[in-house]
């Protein structure tokens, strides 16, 4: 077993890299579904896109981050945001999307401006599919984050794939074991999330 | 250009991989159709168990594939045999699923008609929940489909060969040539099944589908 101490390091960067991505494709992903509501061609744009993506091996999405970007940490960062953003992008907009209609109409009757239609009625009743989103995309960038380690983004990838090049068992299970830690915890502390954020009528 | 990519395709031996990898896919994805829909099946008979099944399975799934795929080695050791594994446990969860939520979500009017045209509970189950129920799990085989492909092209990095071997190969020696063609024919076998798998389950939504 490699110790703990050589362990620290490469489990932060692990965290620091799956997690700087995921907040990344947050912060890009929501505006971006929400303006997908307003704009016929850029919602086609982006469900084709979020619809085709979806299906190309990770492996694939890796790969090409090499020639096009090159390697190291921020292109691991790229590769992992590019997996993370559809499920955002994708709950986000069916959450939006899939509202009652007659919700929209008596907001709107009341008076509320477009803005605070979204803010007030559609945001919260997108909650619970926003946060299944986001937690699918959490457990595929922890995923990720080990695979980027080919491409030299350090983190437990690295021990990994050490272990794998010198068939060290240790090592390797050193590697793939925090990273399947990290999993359950965030399965869990998702779950414990959701039931404390979304709204009780909305559920 | 043409050229380029028939010397990488060649140098490679991309048809060799290709049916390699289709064959390893095909083989995971029967097993993860026959093992998931027979676990939907026997949870929708014995429903108690249901819950702690599911968020087994949903456990693993919450597992790195190369995580998975490394606790697989004392068990399996590297190559082929451990990438369809891999591809089942994370295959059966989505099928399954789908097929016991689609057995259990047939509307109660429907079985009332079955039941009063005579049928027993294993005619009502073959002939009328497993239809309707047809469109869930063809959702639940496409999602396994995505899955799938996705741990087969990993596969390569374990010595499974198909095609990720030749991803490898590219990035290890940092050659654009090879990852761009590998990369982009993975992509497009990818995108071409999902969108089989997608006619499918609209065709079964259109034919059985009330929901």
């Amino acid at each position: 077993m490699v110790s703990l101490e050589l362990l620290g390091t490469p489990i932060l960067q692990h965290i620091i890299l799956a997690y700087t991505a995921l907040f990344a494709s947050i912060a890009l992903g929501i505006p971006l579904a929400i303006l997908a509501l307003y704009s016929r061609p850029l919602q086609r744009i982006v469900m084709v896109m979020a619809n085709l993506m979806q299906a190309v091996p990770t492996f694939a999405v890796v790969a090409f981050v090499v020639p096009l970007i090159g390697i190291g940490f921020w292109p691991a960062i790229i590769a992992i945001l590019l997996r993370a953003l559809l499920p955002i992008i994708k709950n986000t907009w069916v959450g939006l999307s899939s509202l009652d209609p007659a919700l929209i109409a008596s907001a709107e009757g009341i008076g509320l401006s477009q803005w605070e239609i979204i803010r007030y009625v559609r945001l919260p009743n997108a909650y619970p599919a926003i946060f299944a989103g986001v937690k699918f995309a959490a457990i595929l960038a922890n995923s990720v984050a080990i695979l980027t380690a080919m491409i030299g983004s350090g983190g437990l990838g690295t021990i990994v794939f050490e272990g794998l090049a010198g068939v060290n068992m240790m090592k390797m299970m050193s590697g793939a074991l925090p990273a399947i830690g990290i999993a359950l915890f965030l399965d869990t502390s998702f779950g414990w999330l959701e039931k404390r954020m979304v709204p009780p009528g909305t559920r | 250009m043409i050229d380029e990519i028939q010397t990488v395709w060649i140098r490679y031996n991309l048809t060799e991989r290709t049916i390699e990898h289709l064959q390893i896919f095909t083989i995971a994805l029967l097993l993860a159709i026959a093992i998931g829909v027979a676990t939907g099946l026997l949870l929708y008979r014995r429903r108690r168990y249901s819950p702690p099944v599911f968020s087994t399975l949903n456990a693993v799934q919450t597992f790195p594939d190369i995580a998975l795929l490394i606790l697989l080695i004392p068990l399996a050791g590297i190559g082929t045999v451990p990438t369809i594994i891999a591809c089942v446990l994370y295959s059966i969860l989505p099928i399954a699923r789908n097929t016991y939520t689609g057995l259990i979500s047939v509307s109660p009017e429907l079985l009332e008609v079955g039941r009063a045209m005579g049928l027993v509970e294993r005619d009502i189950l073959i002939k009328i929940r497993f239809p309707l129920a047809f469109p869930m799990i063809a959702g639940g085989i496409r999602i396994a489909i995505v899955f799938t492909m996705g741990i087969v092209t990993l596969g390569g990095i374990f010595g499974a060969g198909g095609l990720g071997a030749p991803l490898q190969t590219g990035i290890n020696l940092m050659r654009s040539d090879i990852i761009f063609v590998a990369g982009i024919w993975v992509g497009l076998l990818a995108v071409i099944l999902d969108g089989i798998a997608g006619g499918i389950e609209a065709e079964l939504k259109r034919r059985f589908g009330s929901w």
